[in-house]
């Protein structure tokens, strides 16, 4: 039994928080047009909208978490 | 030492804070753009511009020459009281039995469509609309504001762009939308009708005080200066076209118009000079036209103004002047190029008067329209029909349905806007995803009532907003 442990860490390309950036963009652009849909009184877009958001920030997350592993 | 003093940044550190700083710069345009969407935040800043002219989105080219072609040979100055279906020209192309019989089928559904209850043609509906009673317009004006010269003071004095900018300032104070310039040389003169609605010959002439009789108008040729101004629609209430409800928005922008109109007259006369206005709603000369060489909007397969701020939610008025102002230059926004692929307001329009060419022509479709230039010219008889034997009001749908018919609250429009006009190929991709996100639909009449709108129904800080 070995008395050392390696810890390996893997670094982040540049890439992968460029994704990210360009991922919290979009997000935050479906957001805004889900918000002021509901302000235009458009309630199908303002639907699309969200549920865009939703699987948006959902599909995000569940990258993030896995990759974390 | 001087090792742990210097400042050392690696590339995670770098990304880290350059995430931060995007994120920052995110919320910030999140927290800007929803300040700028509520009117009371909104914040009056200075023309940069000396003639007064609006910062406009930076897709909205000027050009030289309007999006549609003109042959100024061609053009003649318009008879507006036998041309058009509104006055006697409709008996001129369908006969007197049948605009008797299209009076009396009108009459029929409104009593029937009230008694029913009908969505949009109840009593409170047909009240709203009745209620528009306006102030009326004259050529001349209501001539009672004091002019420089019952003040003891000499008339007021400025340059070309001064005198665009105090008019700009003032006809936003009073209602309008946006306003233009154009200068009349024997081309654009054209654009102002040879007869008016009434019959009354208009006339240029070289008298120095415009003048009105029995049988005419007369136009100084020193008032060679029209200014072309809109007036918003509430699309909130034109969504509901065509009803009596969505009907009343033309009306309530007709009736601001007539104020709007009054106002400008006695401010110009207060500053010593002659305004000549419309005698009633739409006469005077072609208000669509004006408003695209003056650079307010472009022609579009409605055969109306698409404004790049309102879309088609506009009504259009003229004004001719004689103090000189900075004039304008027509606009290139995209707008008639995506008309030539989108054709959702001819395909929505229940009578099938609007054209489904792919391209505008020279060929007009009857006396209603004046030829000289291109066009998607509309079938104003069988449009009209439409309104008095099925609608029983102005309909509308065509302006509702338009994409350009938005509110713009959200990005999404903004970015569909400035895509129509950089990159045509994704027309038809624009026009798709405007009925799947279910733009356009015509919403419940008895809904508005439940509505908490804000004045007039519109948003009167949109232009600026836009800059």
């Amino acid at each position: 039994m070995s008395d050392t442990v390696m810890i390996k860490i893997k670094k982040r390309p540049w890439y992968e928080w460029l994704l990210w950036l360009i991922w919290a963009f979009i997000l935050v652009f479906i957001y805004q047009n889900a918000a002021s849909s509901g302000g235009e009184l458009e309630p199908r877009a303002a639907t699309i909208f969200w549920v865009s958001f939703a699987v948006w920030l959902l599909a995000g997350g569940v990258i993030w978490f896995t990759r974390r592993r | 030492m001087a090792k742990n003093d210097q400042f050392t940044l690696n590339r995670r550190d770098f990304l880290r804070i350059a995430g931060l700083g995007a994120g920052a710069t995110a919320v910030a345009t999140v927290t800007k753009s929803a300040a700028a969407a509520t009117p009371t935040a909104f914040a009056a800043g200075k023309f940069s511009d000396p003639a007064g002219r609006p910062k406009r989105p930076w897709w909205v080219k000027t050009v030289d020459e309007p999006t549609i072609e003109i042959d100024w040979n061609v053009m003649q100055r318009y008879n507006e009281r036998t041309g058009s279906v509104r006055g006697p020209g409709m008996a001129g192309y369908v006969g007197d039995d049948e605009v008797d019989r299209l009076t009396e089928a009108a009459s029929k559904n409104e009593l029937e469509r009230m008694l029913n209850n009908v969505d949009g043609y109840t009593l409170k509906d047909q009240a709203l609309k009745a209620a528009h009673v306006g102030i009326g317009k004259s050529f001349l004006g209501p001539q009672e504001a004091p002019t420089p010269e019952d003040r003891g003071v000499p008339k007021w004095e400025g340059s070309p762009e001064e005198a665009a900018k105090i008019i700009r300032a003032a006809m936003r104070h009073f209602g309008a939308a946006t306003v233009g310039f154009i200068e009349l040389d024997d081309n654009t003169r054209k654009l102002i009708y040879g007869v008016d609605p009434d019959g009354k010959e208009l006339i240029f002439t070289d008298d120095p005080v415009a003048s009105e009789d029995d049988n005419a108008r007369y136009i100084p040729n020193s008032c060679k200066y029209a200014i072309a101004y809109t007036v918003q629609m509430s699309t909130e209430t034109m969504r509901r076209s065509p009803t009596q409800l969505g009907s009343q928005t033309t009306t309530l922008s007709y009736t601001r118009g007539e104020t709007i109109q009054a106002s400008a007259q006695e401010f110009l006369r207060g500053l010593g000079y002659q305004c000549l206005g419309e005698s009633s709603t739409n006469a005077l000369g072609i208000a669509p036209a004006f408003g695209v060489m003056a650079g307010l909007g472009e022609l579009s397969r409605l055969n109306r103004l698409i404004t790049p701020e309102f879309g088609p939610m506009v009504r259009v008025f003229k004004l001719l002047t004689d103090l000189p102002v900075a004039v304008d230059k027509p606009i290139d926004a995209g707008i008639m190029e995506f008309c030539k692929r989108c054709k959702k307001c001819a395909e929505a329009c229940p009578s099938e008067s609007l054209s489904f060419d792919d391209e505008p022509t020279w060929e007009t479709r009857g006396g209603w329209n004046n030829p000289g230039h291109k066009a998607y010219f509309e079938n104003s008889v069988t449009c009209y029909t439409y309104w008095r034997e099925q609608a029983g009001t102005n309909c509308g749908i065509c302006f509702a349905v338009c994409p350009f018919a938005k509110k713009d609250k959200a990005w999404v429009h903004e970015w569909v806007k400035a895509g129509a006009s950089t990159a045509p190929f994704l027309d038809s991709f624009f026009r798709s995803m405007d009925d799947a996100f279910g733009y356009g639909t015509q919403a419940s009449a008895e809904e508005w009532w439940s509505l908490d709108l804000p004045e007039h129904g519109i948003d009167s800080t949109q232009p600026v907003m836009e800059g």
